[in-house]
C-alpha cells in the first residue's frame, strides 16, 4: 500500500527541471521525504481508525446486544429480543395469525479479559408442551476466547457465520416483518452447530471466520412430509440435539469491511451429511454445500444490500429411488438471492421511519439426481417475492413494523399467499 | 377342529414393533394386538388361541398346563419359572404366555427384515422397472396413497419401514359369505366397537374399524382382510381404487347396499374422504389395470427370506 502511494506520489511531481542545480535538488528531496513523513502517519491513523470500524463490526456480530446491561461486577451481562408477528394473507382472511414468533434470552458471563461466555435460550410459539407447537431451544452457548489481540478462538454451540440474517437476526436489525426467504429458506436461520472456530481481522478490514463443526443428517429426511421443500436444509439440521457428528463439517466466512459504509463477504459451509449412518447407507457419500455472497452498502441514510446463496447436496439418487412417489425428494440443487433497499428518515428524538422494498427469488428444488426411467422428478418452480413497507423506531432497540409481501410461483406449503404482516420487535 | 372362527389370521412378525392401544393427540385408535387391538400385549394376546373353540380348544387353562407338565421341555421350563411353578393356580399358564411373548419379541425370526425391498434399501439389489413404478404409485398421495396407513418410511431410529402404522381404517370390505357365521344377516364383525372387543362399545364412530396390518410378506398370507374376502392381492388392490368408482364389482346389492358387511347406520363409517377412495362413481379409478399390477409387483418385493 504503502509503496503504491510513493509510487503515485512520484508521478505527481512533475519531473524535476535539467538545469537544477544541486542545492535544490536536495531541497527538492528534502521536501518530498517530509511529505512522505506525512503520509506515513496519515496512514498509520487510517489503519488504526479501519481496526476500530473493524471491532466495532465485531463487537455488535459476535458479543452482547449494544443494550446489554452489565451487573455490579460487571461480569454477568443480560439480553433479550423477541417478536410477535400478524400475518394476514389478503384473499384468505380466515388463515390470518398473530403469534408471538420468538421471545430470546441472552446471558454471558466475562470470567476475565481474555474469557467470555455467551449464551441465547429462545421460546417459538409461546407455549411449549407435548400437544404445542412451541419449541424451547438453546440457540447459542458457547465460550469465547482472546488469542491474541486479533484473534479469538470459540468453543460450543454458535452461529454458523453465512450471510447478514444468521448472526444478526433480532428483529430491529431487518427489514419486514418476517425474515427474507432466502435466508431461512436457503441458509437455515437460525442455523447454528456445536464446534469450535477461530476469528479475528487483518489490519486491512478483512475478519474472517473459520472453524470445523457438527453438520446436517440426512436420515432426518422426511419423504413425506413437504418440509424439505420449505427449507431443505432446515429439514436435516440437527441443532445439537444427541447430534450425529462422525462427519465433521467445515466453514469459511470473510468479510471487507475496510471502508466506512461499505460490507462485502462470502461464505462456504460443507461436510458429508450420511454420518455414517447404515439407515441412509445409500447416501453414504453425500455431501452438503453451501456457497454464499453478499454485500451491503450504506451511503448517509440508504441502506443498500444483496445476497445469493447456493446449496447442493451430493449423491442423492439411490437414497431418492427408495422416496420414489412421495411428496418430497431430496434436492440436488436449491439457490436464493434478494435486493433490498432501504431509506432511513430521522423523525426527531430517537425515533426514525425506514421505508424498504426487497425483491427475492429463490428456488427449494432446482435440481435432482436423475432416477430410473419415468421415475423422475420435476424441479420445483421458482418462487418470487416482493415484499415493501416500513420499519418505524421508537428507539433503536424497538421497532414497528407493516408490510405487504406479493408472492408469485408455486412455493409449497401455506405460504403462497399473498399477505399483510404487521410486527412489534425488540432487542434490548 | 371342525369349528370355524370368524377372522382371517393376522401375521405374528413384526409385532415387537407394535404397542399397547391408545388413542394419539387427535384421538386416532393406535396401537393394541388382535386386528381390534383389544389385547395390550403379545401376552395377553397369547391366552386366547389356547382356549378359543375355533383354535386350540382347551377347555381350562387348567387343560393347557396339564399338556405343558408332559411337555418335553418342561424341565427348562421349571428352571426358568421356578420348581413349584405349576403349584399355585393359573400360574405356569401365566408363564406360558409369558414366555411366547418374550420369544415373539426377542427373536430375530420375527423380523428377518430379509425381503428384496430390504436388500434393495441397503443397496444390494436394484428392484425391477415395474417394481419401482409400482412403489412410486405405492408412495404417490394422489395414486396408490397406499403408505399414508402403510408407511414406507424408516421408523425415526432408522428401523427399515413396517408398511403399517398401527392404526385403524374401516375400509368397507364386501360381506364373506364363506363365514358361517354370516349367514345370520343380523350378525356383524364391527372390529372396534365390539362384538369380540367390548369396551369401545359405546363409541359408534370407530364400528367397522380395524386395525392397518403390515404388507410385509402379504403375498404368501392370504386370504385378505379382517373377513379373507379376497384370495388374491391384485384383488385387493383393484378394490381399492375402484370401490367407489366401480361398486357393482365388489357388492351385490351395489344401488342399495354398498357397505354390505356393516349395518347401515355406520356405513358412513367408512373411509371415502382419503386417496384412493375419495372417487366418485363411474369416475376414473386411481390406478388403471397395469399400475394395479405394478402394485402387486411391488408387493411381492416384501416377502422374507429373499436370496439376492
Ligand atoms: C386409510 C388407510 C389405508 C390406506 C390408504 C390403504 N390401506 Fe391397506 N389396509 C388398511 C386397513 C385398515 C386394512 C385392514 C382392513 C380390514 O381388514 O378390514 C388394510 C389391509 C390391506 C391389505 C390386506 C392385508 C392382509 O394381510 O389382510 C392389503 C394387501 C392392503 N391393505 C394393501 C393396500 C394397498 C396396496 C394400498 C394402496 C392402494 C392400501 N392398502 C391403502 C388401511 C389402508
Amino acid at each position: 500500500m504503502q509503496r503504491i502511494i510513493l509510487l503515485l506520489l512520484i508521478c505527481l511531481f512533475p519531473a524535476l527541471p535539467a538545469q537544477a542545480d544541486e542545492a535544490a535538488l536536495r531541497e527538492r528531496i528534502d521536501m518530498l521525504s517530509k511529505e512522505l513523513e506525512k503520509l506515513k502517519h496519515e496512514m498509520e491513523d487510517m489503519n488504526s481508525r479501519t481496526e476500530a470500524i473493524a471491532d466495532q463490526q465485531q463487537a455488535v456480530n459476535h458479543a452482547t446486544a449494544p443494550g446489554a446491561q452489565e451487573n455490579a461486577s460487571s461480569q454477568v451481562s443480560i439480553w433479550g429480543y423477541g417478536e410477535i408477528n400478524y400475518n394476514r394473507p389478503t384473499d384468505q382472511s380466515r388463515d390470518s395469525k398473530m403469534d408471538l414468533r420468538r421471545a430470546v434470552f441472552g446471558f454471558g458471563y466475562r470470567f476475565d479479559e481474555d474469557t467470555r461466555f455467551t449464551s441465547e435460550f429462545e421460546l417459538e410459539h409461546a407455549v411449549v408442551s407435548a400437544d404445542d407447537d412451541g419449541e424451547f431451544e438453546a440457540e447459542q452457548f458457547y465460550i469465547d476466547h482472546n488469542l491474541t489481540p486479533n484473534t479469538r478462538a470459540k468453543l460450543g454451540l454458535f452461529l454458523i457465520p453465512m450471510g447478514f440474517l444468521n448472526e444478526s437476526h433480532e428483529p430491529t436489525r431487518y427489514y419486514g416483518v418476517e425474515r427474507n426467504f432466502v435466508e431461512t429458506a436457503i441458509i437455515p436461520t437460525t442455523w447454528r452447530e456445536g464446534g469450535v472456530g477461530l476469528y479475528g481481522d487483518t489490519r486491512q478490514g478483512i475478519s474472517w471466520d473459520v472453524g470445523v463443526t457438527t453438520g446436517f443428517y440426512l436420515g432426518n429426511w422426511d419423504p413425506t412430509s413437504t418440509d424439505g421443500q420449505q427449507s431443505p436444509l432446515g429439514s436435516i439440521h440437527q441443532e445439537l440435539q444427541n447430534a450425529k457428528a462422525k462427519d465433521l463439517s467445515a466453514y469459511l466466512a470473510l468479510n471487507y469491511r475496510g471502508i466506512p459504509g461499505w460490507v462485502a463477504g462470502a461464505s462456504v459451509f460443507t461436510g458429508k451429511d450420511s454420518q455414517g449412518d447404515p439407515s441412509v447407507s445409500l447416501a453414504s457419500g453425500s455431501r452438503v454445500t453451501l456457497w454464499e455472497a453478499h454485500t451491503r452498502w450504506t451511503p448517509g441514510n440508504f441502506d443498500l444490500s444483496a445476497l445469493y446463496a447456493m446449496g447442493t447436496i451430493s449423491d442423492t439418487a439411490d437414497l431418492n429411488a427408495t422416496f420414489v412417489g412421495n411428496p418430497t425428494l431430496i434436492p440436488k440443487e436449491f439457490w436464493g438471492g434478494y435486493l433490498q433497499a432501504a431509506y432511513t428518515f430521522p423523525l426527531g428524538g430517537s425515533r426514525s421511519l425506514a421505508p424498504f422494498a426487497r425483491y427475492a427469488r429463490f428456488n427449494t428444488g432446482s435440481k435432482y439426481a436423475s432416477l430410473p426411467a419415468g421415475l423422475n422428478v420435476d424441479s420445483l418452480p421458482t418462487e418470487t417475492v416482493w415484499t415493501t413497507g416500513v420499519n418505524f423506531y421508537l428507539n433503536p432497540n424497538v421497532v414497528l413494523k407493516a408490510d405487504y409481501q406479493h408472492f408469485s410461483g408455486d412455493y409449497p406449503g401455506d405460504v403462497n399467499q399473498n399477505r399483510v404482516d404487521l410486527g412489534l420487535g425488540l432487542e434490548f | 377342529m371342525d369349528v370355524t372362527g370368524f377372522r382371517n389370521t393376522p401375521t405374528l412378525r413384526y409385532l415387537s414393533f407394535n404397542s399397547v392401544f391408545f388413542f394419539d393427540d387427535e384421538g386416532t385408535p393406535t396401537g393394541g394386538f388382535n386386528l381390534d387391538g383389544r389385547a395390550a400385549s403379545l401376552m395377553d394376546q397369547a391366552h386366547r388361541p389356547f382356549l378359543a373353540p375355533h383354535e386350540m380348544a382347551n377347555a381350562t387353562p387348567v387343560a393347557v398346563m396339564d399338556k405343558l407338565r408332559s411337555a418335553s421341555y418342561v424341565s427348562e421350563f421349571m428352571q426358568v419359572f421356578g420348581s413349584d411353578i405349576f403349584d399355585t393356580g393359573d400360574a405356569a399358564f401365566e408363564r406360558a404366555t409369558f414366555a411366547l411373548q418374550q420369544y415373539e419379541k426377542e427373536s430375530a425370526e420375527f423380523r428377518p427384515f430379509d425381503s428384496k425391498f430390504d436388500y434393495f434399501l441397503a443397496g444390494k439389489v436394484q428392484l425391477s422397472a415395474q417394481e419401482m413404478r409400482g412403489l412410486a404409485l405405492f408412495n404417490n398421495p394422489t395414486k396408490g396413497n397406499c403408505a399414508a396407513c402403510h408407511s414406507s418410511a424408516r421408523l425415526p431410529d432408522g428401523t427399515p419401514p413396517l408398511f403399517t402404522d398401527f392404526t385403524y381404517d374401516n375400509l368397507g370390505v364386501p360381506r364373506n359369505p364363506d363365514i358361517p357365521a354370516n349367514a345370520n344377516p343380523d350378525y356383524y364383525d364391527l372390529g372396534l366397537c365390539g362384538p369380540d372387543r367390548t369396551d369401545l362399545g359405546s363409541r359408534s364412530d370407530l364400528c367397522g374399524g380395524f386395525k392397518v396390518p403390515t404388507l410385509r410378506n402379504v403375498a404368501v398370507t392370504a386370504p385378505y382382510f379382517h373377513n379373507g374376502k379376497f384370495a388374491t392381492l391384485r384383488e385387493v388392490v383393484s378394490f381399492y381404487v375402484r370401490r367407489d368408482t366401480n361398486p357393482e364389482e365388489w357388492y351385490p346389492n351395489a344401488g342399495a347396499d354398498r357397505f354390505d358387511d356393516l349395518p347401515p347406520q355406520y356405513r358412513a363409517n367408512v373411509n371415502t374422504t382419503e386417496a384412493p377412495y375419495n372417487r366418485q362413481l363411474g369416475g376414473l379409478p386411481a390406478l388403471t389395470s397395469d399400475e394395479i399390477d405394478d402394485v402387486v409387483a411391488f408387493l411381492k418385493t416384501l416377502t422374507d427370506g429373499y436370496q439376492p
